[in-house]
This record gives structure tokens, sequence and C-alpha cells, in this order.
């Protein structure tokens, strides 16, 4: 390509506090229209903003997590613009002090380590929802006054795959300090891409488009994607890129133009005189991050390093925030790293995807499945019955409980075994022909006639180490 | 009348005469935007009984609040001011809400969308403003506490005109949670009484910290009242020179000389203190330019679209636009000018961020000052309340800009400070004021209480009826 791409991704995070930025009233996404708000999110005349003390303590995980230099001395500003969203007339936002500053994400591209540099988070307030119907507009307050964090990457990014790798990483990372829900398609992550392309190695910047609504990390790829192909489709038939916001059309998986941006806007900010600056001590600081949740880049070593687990296995566990907690819940109390995992990510996901449910939400306890694995590798019963039992497990059942109850155990005494070994034997002598005729077959078959008297709950292996025993003396 | 007198008689009956009194005067003062019904009941408390006037930008849930503009005309809260809920927890029985300059904006109490507010000494004045209604129905008898706002001398100076005591104390002092604002940096509750007693006692129950005011202090309330006494042997109080060479008034400067004659007498140490000239030339730009930024901010939530009087429009802008164009009046919208102006990126450096320089520098002089001293002292005006048709003061010559502004300096470095009478001319009242260091509310209410012995001006009131 002649071009070079050049991408910066502003995203805006919900934190998952239970109450607002700035006010006491609680928040809940699927709550009824205009039932999450106060006299204070509604602005008024009077109230005054209180700020959120688990806000800024998520903000300050967050910082952390992302490698930023966290600014001790949390101050507000007031971002002043009249929009029917907005109840205040003006935005409490962090304009001249930003909580954290210079940080960065490493991002793995297929075993390439890309470093992408995030220049600032603020922690800011929602606006509220608006519904244009035909002729009227309707306005939910519930989200004016949630708590937000918006993260601004430099621009550092160069295409839709790096994009959506930084996106996922940002999201993971949010999701795993359980700062925000992080759902794009609930718009608790926004994101906001700013793109434009220059000549291959030039120091001079293109014309920066602005993409907005993308409600998923899918979308954003294409969006890029899209984007480069039509703004080098431009260049090359020299045309001029205009300064403007496109939208992404998930219909036509293409950038459809909104508006073009003339000059900026004045939001004449200025400090917000309501809230006196909040000192944190580094006492206050240690104390937040030294709580913090193991984030993913460190669960997956530890997996690979005390659970031996392959690259593949401690992947696919961190991929999703769930699996990965259910599976240290597992290992709290399991002695099989590797059969704990496997029983989680192909028996029980398998199982769950059948009934549409997800991790979250099984009645399966960790320490239950951590139970069943113990069963199996302790061969009391055998994998086969590990797979009844598991299904039998989907209640919340003890595997113990089960065992016993359904009399599954698995016969593991030798003696037991061997007498029902002989009358196997005794009961057929064409077998043992065959068998000393060089009929493999014959073997499977004496083994399936030992199960069959046993009711199946004879160790296999066991039975199939006896008979070649005594097949030989014979 | 005061809260003492009104505690001897039985509580059913301590709010009765006032009920009908806020009324009765209306005609005659116009001092009152709605009248409360009285609800029958009374509660114990250190108030118990007692009627107060609240001024109208504070919130008082199901009873209409207008801030004395016509864009909050029909606007009835949902939540009670914080220290709404304090008072009646006290007891206080509430019995109207006051008159005021339009949202707080003024000084004269004339720009109320009601009309001016007039003098219980003389009808054809002005009680300054902006708590002019507050300070008329104490003046007038018609309440001993009425709750007003400070954001520049808003209850000082029409205590001072009025003839009553006038109340800020440290900013922080009192939750400003549901007080309908002007300027957050500035603004401070005060309240208004006829004695020094009566005042300590009210900042008992106004006082303390709130959670929902992250500026309110968590420093303990002392127990006001029990602490007062008139001991000032050793107390060291400054007179601030610059007011008092600007003051052109002789029978004000008398009163004044009078008064520290008396303070010297009871064993107080007096010294002059002259301030920079340029900077106490600076404290009405200061002073304009910082509350009227934040006032553009703070009365944005005012669009119709919520509450309040809304003026139809094709579209949501024009809904706002047609709002706010109709409901505030002229002198408000040259205000939201001004302010806005000093907010423009390209002209912040050069009128915000420098006044808030001033503000600085305005503090770290005075506080210097008082570092070493108990009390800064001055005539609260350089006269007695003007007349309501009285051409419009040049607001820029030297007298105005020193002496009808000294007391921002209690704003702006968010010091107590009080006026108490001083003395009358023509029949009317000019006072004195006090300001005194951040959180030293009983040391100001020690010094008041001497100056109300020397002066012999306590529980005045004005029969207007």
């Amino acid at each position: 390509m002649k071009y070079d791409v050049v991408v910066g991704i502003e995203i805006h995070a919900e934190l998952n506090t239970h109450t607002k930025m700035f006010s006491g009233a609680p928040y809940h996404f699927k709550a009824e229209a205009n039932t999450c708000t106060n006299e204070v999110d509604l602005a008024h005349p009077g109230v005054l903003p209180c700020v959120n003390r688990e806000a800024v303590k998520k903000a300050v995980e967050l910082c952390t997590a992302l490698n930023l230099k966290i600014d001790p001395l949390i101050k507000f500003d007031r971002k002043n613009y009249y929009y029917s969203d907005l109840p205040k007339g003006y935005q409490i936002t962090q304009q001249f002090h930003p909580i954290g500053k210079d940080g960065h994400v490493t991002v793995d591209d297929e075993g390439t380590k890309q470093t992408i540099r995030i220049n600032r988070i603020h922690m800011e307030e929602d606006t509220a929802k608006q519904f244009h119907l035909y002729d009227e507009t309707l306005i939910d307050f519930n989200r004016a006054g949630v708590p937000l964090v918006e993260i601004v990457s430099e621009p550092d990014i160069t295409s839709g795959k790096e994009a959506a790798l930084y996106v996922e990483k940002l999201r993971q990372t949010l999701t795993y300090l359980d700062v925000s829900d992080a759902r794009m398609e609930e718009g608790s992550m926004r994101c906001d891409i700013n793109i434009s392309l220059k000549e291959k190695g030039s120091d001079v910047f293109g014309t920066k488009v602005e993409i907005k609504n993308l409600n998923s990390i899918a979308n954003i790829k294409e969006a890029i994607e899209y984007e480069i192909e039509r703004q080098t489709k431009a260049l090359e038939s020299g045309e001029k890129i205009a300064q403007e916001t496109r939208r992404f059309d998930e219909k036509t998986m293409t950038t459809v133009s909104m508006r073009k941006k003339e000059g900026s806007v004045d939001y004449k900010y200025f400090p917000e005189p309501n809230i006196f600056p909040i000192l944190l001590s580094a006492e206050d600081i240690r104390e937040i991050t030294e709580a913090m949740p193991e984030l993913p880049d460190v669960k997956e070593a530890r997996y690979k390093d005390e659970f031996k687990l392959s690259d593949y296995d401690a992947g696919q566990l961190i991929q999703n925030k769930d699996l990965a907690l259910y599976y240290d819940e597992m290992m709290k109390s399991g002695k099989y790293p590797k059969t704990c995992c496997n029983l989680l990510l192909s028996e029980l996901q398998g199982l769950l995807a059948k009934r549409n449910e997800s991790i979250a939400e099984t009645e399966v306890r960790p320490n239950m499945l951590a139970k069943l694995a113990a069963l199996l590798e302790e061969k009391v019963i055998s994998s086969k019955q590990g797979k009844e039992v598991l299904n039998l497990m989907l209640d919340g059942s003890d595997p113990e409980e089960i065992v016993k109850e359904k009399g599954l155990r698995q016969v593991s005494d030798t003696s037991i075994i061997e007498k029902i070994v002989e009358e196997v034997l005794t009961d057929n002598p064409e077998s043992i022909h065959d068998y000393k005729n060089g009929k493999d077959r014959a073997l499977g078959y004496l083994v399936g006639q030992v199960m069959k008297r046993s009711k199946g709950q004879a160790n296999p292996q066991m039975a199939s180490d006896l008979l070649k025993d005594k097949l030989a003396k014979l | 009348m005061n809260i003492s007198e009104l505690m001897r008689l039985d509580i059913a009956k301590r709010a009765d005469a006032s009920f009908k009194k806020v009324k009765e005067v209306q005609a005659i003062l116009n001092a009152s935007i709605t009248f409360i019904e009285d609800d029958g009941v009374r509660r114990d408390g250190k108030l118990a009984g007692i009627p107060v006037a609240l001024k109208d930008n504070i919130s008082t849930k199901g009873i209409r609040t207008t801030a004395a503009s016509n864009i909050l005309d029909d606007y009835i809260p949902i939540y009670d001011a914080t220290i709404v809920k304090k008072l009646a927890d006290a007891g206080a029985v509430f019995v109207s809400k006051s008159s005021m300059d339009e949202l707080a904006m003024g000084g004269t109490n004339r720009t109320a969308n009601i009309g001016p507010c007039l003098n219980p000494y003389d009808p054809k004045r002005i009680t300054g403003g902006s708590s002019g209604g507050s300070a008329a129905l104490v003046a007038c008898g018609a309440v001993p506490l009425a709750i007003g706002s400070d954001t520049g001398d808003s209850v000082r100076k029409p205590a001072s005109y009025c003839g009553v005591v006038g109340v800020k104390p440290s900013y922080g002092r009192i939750s400003r949670y549901g007080i309908i604002p002007y300027a957050s940096s500035l603004d401070h509750v005060g309240y208004f009484t006829t004695n020094v007693a009566d005042a300590a006692l009210a900042l008992e129950v106004l006082a303390g910290r709130d959670d929902l005011d992250m500026t309110s202090s968590s420093i303990p309330v002392p127990q006001y009242s029990k602490l007062l006494n008139a001991d000032i042997e050793g107390k060291r109080i400054l007179i601030f020179d610059n007011v008092l060479k600007a003051i052109k008034d002789d029978d004000i400067l008398s009163a004044f000389e009078k008064l520290i004659a008396g303070l010297k007498s009871k064993g107080a140490i007096i010294e002059t203190v002259h301030f920079r000239d340029d900077l106490m030339k600076c404290l009405f730009p200061t002073y304009f330019i910082i509350a009227n930024a934040e006032a553009t901010a703070n009365h944005s939530n005012l669009d119709g679209i919520r509450f309040g009087h809304r003026i139809d429009g094709d579209s949501m802008e024009e809904v706002m636009i047609n709002t706010r164009t109709r409901g505030f009046s002229s002198f408000i919208k040259k205000r939201f000018v001004i302010g806005s102006y000093s907010l423009f990126e390209e002209n912040q450096d050069r009128l915000l961020r420098k006044a808030q320089k001033v503000r600085r520098l305005i503090c770290d002089e005075v506080l210097n000052k008082l570092k070493t001293a108990d009390v800064l002292i001055a005539p609260a005006s350089g006269s007695i309340a003007p007349l309501i048709d009285s051409p419009s003061t040049d607001e820029l010559n030297d007298e105005y800009l020193v002496v009808e502004n000294h007391m921002v300096i209690g704003n702006f470095a968010g010091l107590p400070s009080m006026t108490l009478p001083l003395g009358q001319k023509e029949g009317m009242p000019f006072g004195v004021n006090i300001t005194c260091n951040a959180f030293d509310e009983t040391g100001m209410f020690t010094i008041g209480k001497a100056i109300e012995e020397i002066s012999g001006l306590k529980d005045l009131t004005k029969e207007v009826l």
C-alpha cells in the first residue's frame, strides 16, 4: 500500500458502580425509563455534585492496569454546552487534570507484540438517552450522571485488525477488573475511531475522519478496513478527504457521512467550584492497587507455569473472565489442573451451550466439578460414567452423591474383577480359542462380557489387563 | 421581636402573629413572594414553634420556589434544602418565601420579578439585596429569624440598611445543598436576627457537615449560644483604613469612632490597617467576573425542558432559546453575557483566570494581617439605604469601589462576617461590619455581643402597620 494508516481510538466505558458519578441515585441498564434518577441527575435548581468514591477507586485500578501515571490530585471541570440530554447545561469532566496520563497496552497480533500508547484516562458523567419519535422526543434520564471513563489512545494503531485487538484488550481489562460491564451492544462501552491516511513514511498527517456508531468489535475492524479502502481510492483519484464525522452502517457494512466538522466548539471549560480538589495519598492508591483482581496476562502466565496448561487451554480460559474465575474457583480444591480444564472447557461448556446457559448461570458449582475431576482421575468412575454424572450434576447435585445413589461406582477391587473374569473365561471357551489364534477382537468381546456381568462397574482397564494375564497363562 | 421572647409563649402560639403579620405588611413592604400556610404542626427543638422566613432561592419541597425569576415562576421543588430539614427538625415553622433580587444577582432587591421590596424604616427606600425580603421581614418584626444567602454582601448589606443583625458564617459552615446558586465559590447561606444571642443560637441549628455538599466542613459545631459572652479584653481589632478614608458621611464616621472608643474601653487592642489600594480597587471587577462566569454555567439548567416555565418552540433548541429569552430579565442576561465572555477560551487568561489570581492576592493580603488579629472592622456601608428611584450608582468611582464592596472579602476568603446596627441618620439605620478568621464564629459572636452592648442597638424593629 502507498499510504500509512493512522488510527486513534477514544473509548467511553460506563463504570459499574452502584450509584451515579455525582449523585446517590442507583443505576441498572434494564431499569424502566426515568426510575433511576433523583433531583441531582435532573439538575433541579440548588443541587450539588458529590464525587462517587467507588468510581474514583475503579478509575485508579484501570489506570494502574493500563500503566498510566496517576495524578493523585483529583479535580473536575465543567464543559459547557446546551443540549436536551445534558440536564445541567454542562458536563462535569476532567479537562485540565485527567486522573491518568501516558500509559500503554501490548497486544499480540499472531505472535507479534505491538505496543499501543494511551494518552489519557479521565472521569466524567454520562448524558441522558434520547428517543426521537416522529414529532416528539422522549428523554430517559436513567443514564444521566452514570460514571464514565474516557480512554484516549495515541494514534499508534495501523490496521482494523490491530484496532480490534486493542479494543478487545481494553474490554478484557475492564471486565477482569470489574470496573465496567464493557458491553458494546448495550452501550456500556462506546468507541469512536479517528482515522487518516498519509503518504508512506511522511511526517505530514492526512485529514482526520471520525467514525461513530460502532457497536461491536467486529464492526470496528470492518469500519476501519472500509474506510482505508474508501480514503485510498479517494486520494488516488486526487480527491480531498473531508474533515467529517461518519457513522458505520451495519446493513451495508460501509461508513456514511453524518456531518462535516467546521472549526472547533468552545466548551468554555473551567474548574468545577462545587468539588474541592481531592488528594489521594500514596497509601490510598496502594490500598486500591493491592486489592486489585489478577489481570488476564498474569493469569495466563500463571496457568502455564503453575498448572502446566497448554498455550491453547490457558488462552481459552482467560478469553472469558467468568470461565477463568470458575477455573480459579475449581483449582482452590481441585488437584488435577488438566482434567479440571478439560471438564470445564469441553464437557461443561458443551452441555451449557446446548442448554443456552452461560457459565455464570450454571448450577454446577466449581468445587463440584473439581470433585468430578477427582472421581475420574482416581478411577472411581469411568469417563463414560463421568459424562452421565455431569449430566445429573446440572441441577447442582454433588457428583459423589450421584455415584453413590446410582451405584455407578467403578469396581477396581482386583479380587472381585478376577472372579468375574474367571466366570467369563469358563463360559466362553470359543473366544479363548479365537484369541489364541490371533483374533484380537476376542479380547474386546471378553472385556465387554466382564463389563456386562459387573453391570458396567468394573474398571475396563483392569478387566482387560486381568484377561490378558489369564489368557497368557492358559 | 426575638426568639427568647417568643419562647416564653406556648409552643402552639409562637408563630401565630407571624403568619398574620407577613401578610399584613405585604401591601407596604412587598417582602414575600409566597406565603406559607400554617399546617398546625409544631415540633420540639431549639427553635420549637419559632416562625422563620426563607429567601425564595431556598428549595422547599412542595412549596413554590421562584428565586424571584419568571423562568421559575411555576417551579415547585421535589426536594428540601438541607437547611430546611435542619430548621424543621429544630422545630422552626416556615411562614414566608421572601423576596430577593432575581436569582440573587443584585444588591438592591429592585430586580425581583414581583417588584422591589421596600424598607420598613422608609418605604421610599430600598432594603438592599439580594436578601432584601428576609431583612425586611425581620426588621418589621414579622419574624425573629429569616434565612438569606450572601454571595457578595447579600445578607450583610441589607442588614445595614434595615437595622438588623446579618450573619454570613465561614464557607462550608452551613450546607448549600438546595440553595439556588448565584456563584458557587462565593455563595454562603446567611441569616438575619434582631440580636446576637439569637444569631448564635440560629447558627447552632444551621451549621454542620452535609454529605450532599462536598464543600461543607466536618469541623464540629460549637454550642455558640452557651459560649456567648462580651469579654473582648486583649482582642486585637483591625480598623479597615481604606474604607474609613473613602467614607464621606460624618454621621457614620462619628458613630464608628464612638464604637471604637467603646471597644477600646472594654480592653480591646485597636490597630489601623491599610491594604494595597490597587487590590481594593479590584474588589468589584474581580467579584463581577468570577461570580458571573460561575453563574452563567450554574443557570444553564434553566432551559424549560425538565421544570420551570417552558415557552414552546418548533425544536428543542427553540424551546430553550424561547424559555431563556423570555424567562430572564435584562439584568440577568447582561450578567450571563459578561460571564460567558470571560469564559471564552480566548478571554479566559485575561479575564477569569486573572480574576482568580487577583482573588488569591486579595485573600493573602487580608489573611496575612488577620493572622495576628481577631477581627477586621469597618462601617458596612457609606450611606443609609438609597431611595428606590435614585439614579443607579457610578459603580466605578473610588468611593463605591471600596466602601460598597469591601464586604466581598468575606466571600473571597470564606471568612465569617456579620453586620450589626451601628446608628441611625434621618430615621434610617446604618450598620457596622466585622470579619474574623475562618471558623472563628465564636470569636465573631463575642465581638458582636460587645458591639451590641456598646451601641445599645438590640432587638430593633420598625412597626409599619
